[in-house]
C-alpha cells in the first residue's frame, strides 16, 4: 500500500515525537528507580550498621566487668570478709554506668552481693546473702545517690544461690567472660542480658564471678528514635529468633502459660510486617546468617526492602533486620513519576496535533498540485492555467508535465487530424475482435457504410466470401506483429465486389499490450479492373499471336505458293495452246498438260482451303479508343523497356476513335514496339528513346513508332516474310504487321526519308463521331 | 474474237506471273502488255487505248485498289479484272463496288480468266460505242447558236414547266421566238421530240 505524503508526514512527525518523548520518559522511569533503591539499600545498610554499632557501644561497658573482676582479685577484695568494700565498689560502679541495672559478685562459698537499681524507697537496692559455714543471711539495704541507707532489713526465706546461676556455671566453666541470652529480668520485668567474668587470684585459684545485669530495653528506645522512611524499622533478633529489639518495646515481651515472661519470637510478635520480613528466612530453629542480605516482599500490597545483616565482630549471635516500604524512598519519584508521564502525554498529545498540522501544511501544496492535476486530467482547467502556490521542484516538474501534456495533446490531435482528413480510408480494429474502433469519412465512402455503421460491425462482416481466408491472415498478422498489406475483395455495401489495399500495424501501448491495429485502406478496383483488362489483352494478344502466326504463315505461303501456280497454269495453258496450232494433234501430250493444269489448281484449292479455315479466326472490327490502346500496350512492354533502360514517350493531339481489330492492331503495335526496343537493346546507342506519336490525318489517323536504334539495313526489303535482320528472327513480323494493318484498311510502311531516326509508320481509318461499333465492312 | 484495237494490259510485280500469263494469253489470241508495277502503267497509258486491265491486287507502294481509284479518278474507263494471290472479302468487295469486272484469286481457270477478258472486251467496246454517240452529240450541240443552247438547258431541265411562254418570259422574249428556236434546236440535234432531247443531254452529260 502506498501511503500518501500527507499520511507520512503524519506518522514521521506525531510518530517520532512521541517516540522520542516517550523513550525520555521511560528512561527516567527505569534509572531514577534504580538509582533511588540502590540508595535506599544502602540506607537501609547504614541503618543495619547503626544499629550493630549502636548496640556494641551500648553492651561495650559490660566488658568491665573483666577489668572489675581483675581488679578484684588484684585487691582481694573478695577474700576479704568484708562485704561492704564490694557493695561499695559495685555500688560505684553502677552509678556510673546507666545502662546497668545491677552488679553482683557470688563466690564459692554461696555468698552473694547485688547492687541493683531500685524503684523505692531509694533508687538502689543492695542485697547481700553472707553464707560461713552454713550460716547464712540475706539482707537488703535502699540507699540513696549519696550511698546514705534509707532502709535495711533481713530476709530469711531467700534461698537463693549463686552458684546454682546458670551464668555462675558457665563463666566457671570457661573461665571467660560470658554473655547470657537475653532474657526479661525477674525483678524489673525488662529484658536485658547478663554478662559473667571469673576472678581468679594470682595463684590461680577461681575466687567467685562477677556479673552485671544490662537492660536492653534502651536498645529498643534507640531504634524507635531511629526514622526508616515514614514505616521502616529496625529489629534485632537473637540466634532463636526471639525479638530482643524493636521499635515497639512493648511487643517483644509476652507471658507464657506459667505467667513468666518471655521474648516474643518473629513466628508470633504482632508485628505482621516483620513477620512477613523475616518468615522466608526463618526455616529452623537457628536463625543466624554470615553476611548482609538483601531481599523484596510484598505485605498488604505494599512493597518492601529489607536487609538483613549479622552482628560483625562481636560475640554475640544477633541478626539486624531492617525494612521498610520501598513507597517510602521512591514514592515521591513513583508520583512525580506518573505526573511526568501524565505530562509526557500532555506533551506528546500537544506536540502530536502541531505534528499533524504541521503535516498539513508542508502537505498542502502538494495536495493542491494533486487536486488541480486531477481537474487537468478531466479538462475542467487547463494545464497551462497558473499553478497554485508550490514547492520549486513540483513547478518544475509541473512545467515538464505540461509541456508533455500539451505536445500529446498536438500529436493527438495531428493524428485525430491526419486520421480524419488521410486521403485514404483509416480504421481502427480491435485485433481481439476485430470491430471498427474509429473510421474516418473516406472509408465511409470506399466502403458505402456509414460511420455509425461500420462502428457495429468487424472487419470480418466487409470480407468478400471467396476471400474469407484474409481475415485469418489478418488476424496472425497483427498478433505476430508484421505489417498486413494485402489486395483482396471486399464488398460494398451495394452488394458489389470492390478490391481493397488494406495496410495494417499493430498499435502497442507502453507496456506492450496491444491496443488496435490502425489500418489503412485504398480503394483499387478500377486498377485491379483496369489489370484485369490489361492482362485480359495480353492474353488474347498471345492466342492471337498463336492463331495469326499460323494464318499469317498459311497467307503468306498461299501468296507465296499462289504466284508459282499461277505460272505454271498459265504456261500449260500456253503449252496446249501451242499444241493445238500442230497440224498433228497430240492427244497424249495434250492429256499431259490438262493433268498439270488440273494438278496445279488443286494445290491450290488445298492452300485456299487452309487459308479458310485460319481466316474464320480473323476478329470482328469496333470502334475504338487508339489512345488506351497504346497506353495498356506500353504497360505490356514495360518489362523490358525497364530491363534495358529504355524510355517510352508517347504524343498524340486529340485523335477520333479509330476502326479495326482491337487486338489485331494491339499485336501491330506491340510487334512495331518490341522491334524498336530490340533495336535499341542490340546497338550502343547512347540515347534509348522510343516515342510513340498519333496524330489526325484527313480521315485517317497516323501512328509513328520512332527509335533511336542501329537503324535499317537498305538491301533487306523489309515487308517480305523470311527475310529479317534479327539473327533468331523469322521475318514475319512486319509482314503480318503490314497484312493486318491492311486488313483493317490501313497501310504499314518504312519512312525511308526520314533519317534523324528509325520510323515505321501506319495509318487507321478514322470513325465518324457518334458511331459506336461497326460489324463486317 | 479479238479486236485489233482491244489490248489486254497487265500489271503485276511478279515477273514469271507477267512472262507465263503474257505468253499464254498471246497463243490465244489477245494482244498483251506488260508493266511492273501501277506507276509504270500509269506513265505509259494515256486513256485513248481500249481493251481492259489485268490488274493485281497486292503490290509494293500503289496496290491494285488505289491504281482503281486513280483511274476513275481520271476518267479513265477501261475496264478492270483483279487477280490477287490472296484476295480478301473485303478487298474484293471494295474493287467491285468501283466498278471491276471482275475479282479472281490465283491460281484461277484459264476459261474464266477468257470469259472476264471477253466481258470486258465487250463493256470496252459498248463504251466505245457510246462514247463515239456522245462526241457526235457534243459537236451537234456545239453547233447551236448560244440562245438556243441556253433555251434547250431550261428545256432540259425543268421538262414539265416549259411551255415556250414560261420560257419566253423567262428570258423575255416572245414565245413565238421560242418556238421558232425549239424548231431549230430538234432539227439540228437531228432528234425528234423534247423528250429525246432530255435523254441524249443525260446520256452525254450536256450540261456539265
Amino acid at each position: 500500500m502506498k501511503l500518501s505524503l500527507g499520511a507520512i508526514l503524519a506518522i514521521c512527525l506525531a510518530g517520532l515525537q512521541l517516540i522520542a518523548v516517550l523513550s525520555v520518559v521511560l528512561s527516567s522511569y527505569v534509572t531514577s528507580e534504580r538509582v533511588l533503591l540502590d540508595h535506599a539499600r544502602s540506607l537501609l545498610s547504614d541503618l543495619g550498621i547503626n544499629a550493630i554499632e549502636h548496640s556494641k557501644g551500648f553492651l561495650k561497658p559490660a566488658r568491665g566487668t573483666a577489668e572489675l573482676a581483675k581488679r578484684l582479685a588484684e585487691n582481694e577484695i573478695v577474700a576479704s570478709d568484708n562485704p561492704e568494700i564490694l557493695e561499695k565498689l559495685l555500688f560505684q560502679n553502677l552509678q556510673i554506668s546507666p545502662q546497668f541495672s545491677g552488679l553482683y559478685y557470688g563466690d564459692e562459698t554461696g555468698s552473694f552481693v547485688y547492687v541493683m537499681r531500685s524503684k523505692g524507697p531509694g533508687p538502689y537496692r543492695t542485697k547481700i546473702i553472707t553464707n560461713s559455714k552454713g550460716d547464712r543471711s540475706t539482707k537488703f539495704i535502699w540507699r540513696n545517690e549519696d550511698y546514705s541507707i534509707v532502709e535495711s532489713r533481713f530476709d530469711a526465706t531467700d534461698t537463693f544461690d549463686p552458684r546454682e546461676r546458670p551464668w555462675y556455671k558457665n563463666a566457671l566453666s570457661t573461665r571467660n567472660i560470658i554473655w547470657t541470652d537475653p532474657y526479661i529480668f525477674f525483678s524489673s520485668k525488662k529484658p536485658g542480658i547478663t554478662a559473667a567474668s571469673p576472678v581468679i587470684s594470682s595463684n590461680g585459684q577461681l575466687d567467685g564471678v562477677i556479673g552485671v545485669d544490662i537492660e536492653i530495653e534502651a536498645i529498643s528506645d534507640f531504634l524507635s528514635n531511629l526514622k526508616i522512611g515514614n514505616n521502616g524499622a529496625v529489629i534485632i533478633l537473637n540466634r532463636n529468633g526471639d525479638v530482643i529489639a524493636h521499635p515497639n518495646p512493648a511487643l517483644i515481651k509476652i507471658e507464657d502459660a506459667d505467667g513468666v515472661l518471655q521474648f516474643a519470637n518473629i513466628k508470633e510478635i504482632s508485628d505482621p510486617i516483620a513477620q512477613a520480613a523475616f518468615g522466608n528466612f526463618i526455616k529452623t530453629d537457628d536463625v543466624t546468617i554470615a553476611r548482609e542480605i538483601n531481599s523484596k516482599f510484598k505485605h498488604a500490597g505494599d512493597t518492601y526492602i529489607s536487609t538483613l545483616m549479622p552482628m560483625a565482630k562481636s560475640d554475640l549471635p544477633w541478626t539486624i533486620a531492617v525494612y521498610v516500604p520501598e513507597d517510602d524512598f521512591i514514592g515521591g519519584i513513583k508520583d512525580n513519576r506518573a505526573r511526568n508521564i501524565w505530562i509526557a502525554f500532555a506533551i506528546a498529545i500537544i506536540t502530536g496535533l502541531l505534528g499533524l498540522k504541521l503535516a498539513d501544511r508542508i502537505n498542502k501544496p502538494v495536495r493542491d498540485f494533486a487536486a488541480r492535476a486531477e481537474l487537468v486530467s478531466k479538462g475542467k482547467v487547463s494545464s497551462s492555467d497558473d499553478l497554485p502556490k508550490t514547492y520549486p521542484e513540483l513547478e518544475e516538474a509541473n512545467e515538464t508535465l505540461v509541456h508533455e501534456i500539451v505536445q500529446r495533446k498536438i500529436s493527438e490531435r495531428e493524428y485525430g487530424q491526419t486520421f480524419k482528413l488521410a486521403s485514404r480510408g483509416m480504421a481502427e480494429i480491435s485485433p481481439n475482435t476485430g470491430r471498427f474502433i474509429r473510421v474516418n469519412s473516406q472509408l465511409e465512402d470506399i466502403l458505402g457504410f456509414t460511420a455509425d455503421e461500420l462502428l457495429g460491425m468487424r472487419f470480418s462482416d466487409i470480407l468478400h466470401p471467396d476471400d474469407s481466408d484474409t481475415y485469418a491472415f489478418f488476424q496472425d498478422a497483427v498478433h505476430e506483429d508484421y505489417e498486413y498489406n494485402q489486395e483482396k475483395r471486399y464488398i460494398h455495401k451495394d452488394g458489389t465486389t470492390i478490391w481493397l489495399r488494406v495496410n495494417a500495424i499493430l498499435i502497442r501501448d507502453e507496456h506492450g499490450k496491444p491496443l488496435h491495429a490502425v489500418a489503412t485502406v485504398d480503394d483499387v478496383t478500377t486498377q485491379k479492373v483496369s489489370e484485369a483488362k490489361i492482362n485480359g489483352l495480353s492474353r488474347d494478344l498471345s492466342h492471337f499471336a498463336r492463331v495469326n502466326m499460323m494464318g499469317q504463315m498459311a497467307s503468306g505461303l498461299a501468296h507465296e505458293l499462289n504466284q508459282p501456280l499461277t505460272a505454271i497454269t498459265q504456261n500449260a495453258d500456253a503449252a496446249l495452246s501451242t499444241l493445238a496450232e500442230q497440224t498433228e494433234p497430240n492427244s497424249e501430250l495434250s492429256e499431259i498438260l490438262t493433268e498439270l493444269d488440273q494438278q496445279a489448281h488443286r494445290g491450290a484449292d488445298i492452300i485456299r482451303a487452309l487459308r479458310g479455315f485460319v481466316r474464320k479466326d480473323e476478329g470482328i472490327k469496333t470502334v475504338f479508343d487508339l489512345t488506351e490502346l497504346v497506353e495498356q500496350a506500353l504497360r505490356l512492354v514495360q518489362p523490358e523497356t525497364t530491363e534495358h533502360d529504355i524510355t517510352i514517350d508517347f504524343k498524340t493531339d486529340d485523335i477520333p476513335n479509330v476502326i479495326g481489330n482491337r487486338i489485331q492492331i494491339a499485336q501491330v503495335l506491340v510487334n512495331l514496339i518490341r522491334n524498336a526496343i530490340e533495336a535499341i537493346a542490340s546497338g550502343e546507342t547512347g540515347v534509348k528513346q522510343i516515342d510513340v506519336i498519333a496524330k489526325s490525318n484527313n480521315g485517317f489517323v497516323e501512328i509513328f513508332v520512332e527509335d533511336t536504334g542501329t537503324g535499317i539495313n537498305p538491301d533487306i526489303n523489309l515487308f517480305t516474310q523470311f527475310e529479317t535482320t534479327k539473327s533468331d528472327g523469322m521475318g514475319l513480323g512486319l509482314s503480318f504487321s503490314r497484312s493486318i494493318v491492311e486488313a483493317n484498311g490501313g497501310k504499314l510502311w518504312y519512312d525511308l526519308e526520314y533519317t534523324e531516326k528509325s520510323r515505321f509508320c501506319f495509318t487507321l481509318v478514322s470513325s465518324p463521331k457518334n458511331q459506336e461499333a461497326l460489324s463486317n465492312v | 474474237m479479238s479486236d485489233a484495237n482491244l489490248t489486254v494490259f497487265l500489271v503485276d510485280d511478279d515477273e514469271d506471273i507477267r512472262s507465263s500469263l503474257a505468253r499464254a494469253l498471246a497463243k490465244r489470241g489477245f494482244e498483251v502488255e506488260t508493266y511492273v508495277s501501277a506507276e509504270a502503267f500509269l506513265e505509259d497509258y494515256d486513256g485513248e487505248q481500249s481493251g481492259c486491265l489485268l490488274l493485281d491486287y497486292g503490290m509494293p507502294r500503289m496496290n491494285g485498289l488505289e491504281l482503281q481509284n486513280h483511274m476513275i479518278k481520271k476518267g479513265f474507263s477501261i475496264p478492270i479484272i483483279f487477280i490477287t494471290g490472296h484476295g480478301g472479302v473485303p478487298e474484293s468487295v471494295q474493287a467491285m463496288k468501283a466498278g471491276a469486272i471482275d475479282f479472281l484469286e490465283k491460281p484461277f481457270r484459264q476459261k474464266t480468266l477468257i470469259d472476264c477478258i471477253n466481258g470486258a472486251f465487250e463493256k470496252a467496246i459498248t463504251a466505245q460505242q457510246n462514247e463515239k454517240k456522245t462526241r457526235e452529240l457534243h459537236i451537234k450541240f456545239a453547233r447551236l447558236t448560244e440562245r438556243e443552247k441556253e433555251i434547250a438547258q431550261l428545256m432540259v431541265s425543268n421538262s414539265s414547266n416549259t411551255t415556250s411562254k414560261d420560257i419566253g418570259r423567262q428570258l423575255n422574249i416572245s414565245p413565238r421566238t421560242v418556238d421558232h428556236h425549239r424548231a431549230r434546236i430538234l432539227e439540228k440535234m437531228n432528234i425528234k421530240s423534247v423528250t429525246e432531247l432530255v435523254d441524249i443531254s443525260l446520256r452525254a452529260n450536256l450540261f456539265s
